[in-house]
């Protein structure tokens, strides 16, 4: 019993310790920004020193200030973002990744399990795959603006760097699937359709979940990408690039962080449904 | 066995299948009659084919020549009238042992009320009752082959072909599961092809033991074991028994490793 209570003091312990050093981290984190900020703003010579004289660019905003900033984008909407407010651009991001996303993955699934059961298949994708994979996304850009314009150029962008992780984590799946599984429900009478249905897709589920997690944060790092070159149209990305154009550099910054929180929550969402999966299937 | 008729009927079946090596026969002019109800084991040095035979009478592997049947049809497919239990268990991980025994039926479009009876039975008859929602990776060795047993028996199948079942559990295990497969054997009265490399296990579970040969595999000797169940593993019949064939069995481990060491 005393064992018991000895080693539980010691997890909820080991709990406390890792969410102070996580605590830590961040506010070492912002105190360097601050002391950086203080510096190149000139507010804080260091040991006497300023800093040689500085554009606008280079004096990074105290992070408060990115905060404050970011708040106010939600309820002001100055011109030079496009006259819209922060929750509008995130609207425009958050449509775009979700199409190119939705299209990316009734594309890739039929496809990576066509290529990871049939060896036909296998050896009419595997040139292409391995032609375009190499290929980042972003390289594509250029022309996709001009051939999808300013609202299907960004999707058709964040579908490619969705697309291929799902695609290759669907087909590893679908080829791994354990052969004696196979056997086993060939002998309980199923069929090639059956087996596929009540074998190969559950057996590749967790390998799809991997798949859309690693493919949802590419998928953000395009479209934020596609839309500072895409110019207009809206989306954070652009909302980056606009706010850079009338050198409003608390907003940029603003919109980095936007981005990040945008990134996390989408992938804790993934993360989440995945877990769920996992526990339906009773596979944790 | 009285008369009953012959349920697996196996004859000239030979196998043989090509490596880098060359061509390697594996099973040559293989026979064996097996009737029902009865208890039948297959015992021979690894790489005699024995598990082969297993697979083509369960129609997994396509045989080279020969002929294979069961109740009169010869086998071209994998089909629910034969059960099998494999070695690695095999049972789908994301199911229930509910739903793991439920999968023929389910197979067979049998309305769910009726797979559940089904199922209910047969989680009483290998003693897993209180376990029906637990997943695979929740249970035992010992636990993951009762549920596969049951699930090769809710099909209902004349035949059950069994790969090492036992081979990957502890002793201890071991022992208790063959005692628990006779006693299902019993209230079920399948016929039954086991494959083993235990002589005690085949000694302790057959009505007949098949001792094959090294490779090319055929059929060496067939050992009647005329012992009432429960068998004593330590009386001297037992004993006299396991000795025969474990004799048998020893030629055929020096012919195999004489065949390893000779240069082909």
């Amino acid at each position: 019993m005393r064992s018991l209570t000895k080693s539980l003091s010691k997890a909820v312990i080991s709990n406390w310790l890792r969410l102070t050093l996580s605590a830590v981290s961040v506010a070492v984190f912002l105190t360097i920004w601050w002391l950086l900020s203080a510096y190149l703003r000139a507010d804080w010579p260091f040991l006497g020193v300023k800093p040689y004289p500085l554009s606008t660019y280079e004096r990074l905003p105290y992070w408060w200030d990115v905060l404050r900033a970011l708040g106010r984008s939600f309820v002001t909407n100055p011109s030079p973002t496009g006259g819209r407010f922060m929750s509008e651009h995130i609207l425009a991001s958050l449509t775009r990744i979700s199409i190119g996303f939705a299209l990316a993955l009734i594309s890739a699934v039929p496809l990576g399990l066509l290529m990871g059961r049939s060896r036909n298949a296998e050896a009419v994708g595997r040139p292409l795959v391995e032609l375009f994979r190499p290929i980042p996304p972003l390289a594509w850009v250029p022309i996709f603006l001009v051939v999808f314009k300013f609202f299907w150029g960004p999707i058709a962008i964040v579908f490619l760097g969705v697309f291929f992780p799902i695609l290759l984590n669907v087909r590893l799946g679908a080829r791994s699937v354990d052969p004696v599984l196979i056997d086993a429900a060939r002998t309980l009478g199923a069929r090639r359709s059956t087996i596929f249905v009540k074998v190969v897709l559950p057996f590749t589920t967790p390998y799809l979940m991997t798949g859309i997690t690693v493919g949802l944060g590419i998928g953000w790092m395009c479209i934020v990408a596609a839309e500072m070159l895409g110019g207009v149209g809206g989306g954070v990305g652009y909302y980056i690039f606009a706010a850079n154009t009338a050198g409003l550099y608390d907003l940029v910054y603003a919109g980095m962080v936007m981005i990040g929180i945008l990134s996390v929550l989408t992938t804790g969402v993934a993360g989440l449904i995945e877990r769920w999966v996992y526990r339906w299937m009773g596979m944790k | 066995m009285d008369g009953n008729e012959v349920v697996i009927n196996i004859t000239h079946l030979s196998k043989s299948f090509t490596r880098e090596r060359g061509r390697i026969i594996a099973l040559d002019d293989f026979g064996l009659e097996v009737r029902e109800g009865e208890f039948v084991c297959l015992l021979g040095p690894s790489g005699c084919g024995k598990t082969t035979v297993l697979r083509i009478v369960a129609g997994l592997e396509a045989k080279s020549g020969g002929s294979v049947k069961v109740e009169g049809k010869e086998v071209r497919d994998a089909g629910p009238d034969r059960g099998m239990v494999f070695q690695e268990f095999a049972l789908f991980p994301w199911r229930s042992v509910r739903k793991n025994i439920e999968f023929g039926l389910e197979v067979k479009n049998v309305p769910e009320t009726k797979r559940a009876d089904v199922s209910k039975v047969l989680i009483e008859l290998v003693g897993l009752k209180g376990f029906e929602d637990a997943h695979p990776r929740e249970l035992s060795g010992g636990m993951k082959q009762r549920v596969a047993i049951a699930r090769a028996l809710a099909n209902d199948p004349e035949v059950l072909l069994m790969d090492e079942p036992f081979g990957s559990l502890d002793a201890q295990t071991r022992n208790l599961m063959q005692k628990e497969l006779l006693r299902i054997w019993s209230a079920r009265r399948k016929t039954v092809l086991f494959v083993t490399h235990s002589v005690e296990e085949a000694v302790y579970l057959a009505d007949r033991i098949v001792v094959m040969t090294a490779r090319p595999g055929k059929v060496r000797e067939i050992i009647d074991v005329p012992l009432n169940r429960p068998r004593d593993r330590t009386s001297r019949e037992f004993i006299a028994i396991r000795s025969k064939v474990l004799g048998e069995l020893e030629e055929e481990f020096e012919k195999a490793r004489a065949a390893e060491l000779s240069p082909e």
